[in-house]
């Protein structure tokens, strides 16, 4: 079959041993690659109760099955591991260039288990694979150290494809991450530290292997087709930024839903990046505010205007795309006016990062953020944890909970910029106070105590997305039911409306306009959707697809016709399906097996409305996330008490050797 | 003819049935379609709609199997 290498490497960093090892056809056919094949090959090799930060523990740096196949929109990479801030299943997703070059080497993916007694990188091409010193990198940041593997390991004027770990991973902070392409990261499940813990700096890849095609021909036809619509999405010129505050205000006051065409919005992506939603999600109620209990009447216009993209814009010096894609939502800007010098250029931050060091903290000074997202992007540190982990200290200060004892001086306020860049900065570098809030909130809520907990917002030791759950509730569904809980990007009504899966899966629920206040309904109805698109995301990550080229619409972007492009496979939209909740049910099992609780990762009482909010545009929302999580239980064949998997779903889905 | 159509929630879906298409006599514009769904003068000189994903206008003739599309920023990202 083509579309995969059908082989994996593997890594014992204690012995040095290096092995391929061949994967059956019948594994890709049952849990695509990626995020699926990540889950086969863990369940099999972490022993039950494996310490994650010890030699037990497994991390799988996966490519997507569609990934080099000439599909488009097809780039990501994923981490997997056992999570060290959940303890349980850890996945995290980056694009860039990364995944391409895994396949480049002739694999599906690269495993390490072990601990290696000096810092080490690997080294693959398309001969060999070899395990280097890395001790003149270690204590370098990832651009650094980026840089410097990139120098050392070029060969014939061709660069490697560099996954790397800052110094927030060495220090095995549970909230860093696995950086790429200068600074982007697969950010959430702390797992950063766990490649520091295996005393793995880096992986570098220079392969140049080709990932065969079943069906070429019909692949450059479905990538045509996408890329020439795309092509003509463009924001008009005289369209200002400024534009998407009303829109905001007009979207917040809508009492029904209607089905968009989600290629639409390509041009704003394109535009903009992510950062459309700086402004509009403060005004329409998805953006959470002071720890989520705030409204846009806490960061009023006079601040939350300075976040605006408009003005992310004027600073860019480059475009960029991941590999495959042909929306092109990234941009380098630049910051040597703002960072002393101290730093050139930074990635523009995404929406999650401006929202977290933004109106979470009700911080207006977007200098400070692009400052933040440099120091966080080199360290290897998750913007969205390190967001909240700042929200909740200067909560707990605001209340005495800290003090000026514990901050060593540090005075810590809402939307002191000054004071957050300090705190951030003591979380790299794990000193003082920093040092409890780099391992996350509830590590240092439970080492701190004194009622601390009641701001730590958190799912199941994740901090959560910036999209709050009082304005999209299956968005809170997913931050709990998932088995990544805190995740903003598996599930949500916006996203599932966007898709439109009801056009390919003949169980999917069909929608037409309905009034918004049915989100907010423990329903069947609601319970089917958010089942659909959870599989769904499952399909997306186990062919390296992008979640906005899936918000584009399957008649749009269609990963079931690429995949038996690919393949030829000839499978329907409803196997495909199938396939997704093998790999979500997979996940959950292997939470099960850890002893994670599924009804432990609940929801914080600020993400259900409980109470609710007294003003803004979320005013008196509440969601009953308890009951629309049992009813996703249900719907996945998973016991609605407990949220363990049955046996029915088990043997139906044939993963009886996993429970 | 039908034309399918994605509105805008704002809009009027009156004139729509529930796979969003909308039943227009031959040779209707989408300035037809527009008065139908009831949007706003001022908001039609927006371009912010697109036919089969090609710029369109007001004056645009439609044909049967027409896709009309709006501009709607995810919220999100």
């Amino acid at each position: 079959m083509k579309g995969y290498t059908g082989k994996i490497l593997f890594v014992d960093l204690s012995t040095g041993r290096i092995t391929d090892e061949s994967i059956p056809d019948e594994v890709y056919e049952n849990f695509l690659s990626g995020v699926g094949l990540g889950c086969y090959v863990l369940h099999k090799r972490i022993p039950e109760g494996a310490n994650p930060l010890g030699p037990d523990n497994v991390l799988g740096f996966v490519s997507g099955l569609l990934t080099g196949t000439g599909s488009v929109m097809t780039g990501r990479w994923m981490a997997v591991a056992k999570s060290p801030l959940t303890g349980g299943w850890g996945d995290a997703n980056c694009g860039g260039t990364f995944s391409p070059a895994i396949k480049r080497c002739g694999y599906d993916g690269i495993f390490f288990q072990g601990i290696s007694n000096k810092p080490v990188y690997l080294y693959v091409d398309s001969h060999k694979a070899e395990l280097r010193d890395a001790t003149h990198v270690w204590g370098q940041d990832a651009v650094e150290a980026e840089n410097t593997l990139e120098e050392e390991c070029a060969s014939a004027g061709k660069r490697p494809k560099i996954a790397v770990i800052g110094t927030s991973g060495e220090k095995q902070s549970l909230i860093s991450g696995i950086c790429n392409d200068r600074g982007r990261i697969a950010a959430r499940s702390g797992l950063g530290a766990v490649m520091g813990s295996k005393r793995l700096k880096a992986v570098v890849l220079a392969g140049n292997h080709r990932t065969k095609c079943e069906n070429p021909e019909l692949m450059k036809a479905i990538s045509k087709e996408f890329t020439s619509k795309v092509k003509k999405m463009n924001i008009p010129r005289f369209l200002s930024g400024r534009l998407l505050e009303p829109a905001g205000k007009l979207l917040s006051k809508m009492k029904s839903v209607a089905v968009p065409d989600g290629i639409m919005a390509a041009g704003i992506l394109k535009k903009w990046g992510t950062g459309f939603n700086n402004v509009m999600g403060i005004v329409n109620g998805d953006t959470p505010i002071r720890n989520w209990n705030g409204s846009v009447l806490n960061f009023t216009k006079s601040r939350y205007r300075n976040l605006g993209p408009d003005l992310l814009e004027k600073r860019e010096v480059k475009k960029y795309s991941c590999y495959s894609c042909v929306v092109g939502c990234g941009s380098v800007c630049r910051i040597d006016d703002i960072t002393d010098g101290n730093f050139r250029e930074t990635h523009r931050p995404e929406y999650e990062t401006v929202s977290a060091f933004g109106s979470l903290l009700l911080n207006g000074d977007l200098d400070s953020i692009l400052y933040i997202n440099e120091l966080l992007n080199r360290a290897g540190m998750d913007s969205i944890s390190a967001g909240h982990a700042v929200a909740f200290a200067i909560e707990c200060f605001e209340n005495g909970i800290l003090t000026n004892n514990d901050t060593d001086g540090l005075e810590l306020a809402w939307g002191d910029a000054e004071a957050i860049i300090k705190l951030v900065k003591q979380m790299i570098n794990r000193e003082g106070i920093g040092n409890l809030l780099a391992d996350g909130v509830r590590v240092a809520s439970r080492k701190i105590g004194k009622g601390s907990e009641k701001y730590a917002l958190h799912v199941g030791g994740q901090e959560p997305g910036l999209h709050d759950s009082r304005f999209d509730p299956m968005m809170g569904v997913h931050y709990c039911a998932d088995p990544t809980p805190g995740k903003h990007t598996i599930g949500c009504f916006q996203y599932y409306n966007y898709v439109q899966l009801w056009n390919e899966v003949s169980w999917a629920p069909k929608v037409s306009m309905y009034p918004k206040d049915k989100e907010y309904l423990a329903s069947r109805e609601n319970a089917t959707k958010s089942v659909a698109i959870s599989c769904y995301k499952q399909v997306i990550d186990g062919v390296g697809g992008c979640l906005f080229a899936m918000t584009m619409g399957v008649h749009n972007w269609n990963p079931f016709r690429m995949l038996n492009a690919a393949t030829n496979w000839n499978k329907t939209a409803d196997e495909y399906l199938e396939i997704g909740m093998r790999i979500q049910t997979l996940r959950q099992l292997f939470n099960v097996r850890e002893g994670i609780d599924p009804k432990g990762n609940k929801a914080h009482p600020r993400m259900s409305g409980n109470p609710p909010l007294s003003d803004g545009p979320l005013k008196g929302k509440t969601v009953p996330i308890r009951d629309m999580v049992a009813m996703y239980w249900e719907h996945m064949g998973w016991d609605s008490e407990t949220g363990i998997p049955t046996e029915e779903t088990v043997a139906k889905l044939g993963l009886a050797d996993f429970s | 003819m039908k034309v399918k159509v994605y509105a805008p929630a704002f809009c009027s879906f009156d004139h729509l049935d529930d796979d969003n298409v909308m039943e227009l006599p031959e040779g209707a514009t989408l300035n037809d379609v527009f008065q139908r769904l009831k949007i706003p003068l001022p908001l039609r000189l927006f371009p912010i709609y697109t036919v089969n994903y090609e710029k369109a206008y007001l004056g645009t003739r439609l044909k049967d199997g027409d896709v009309v599309s709006f501009l709607t920023p995810l919220a999100g990202g």
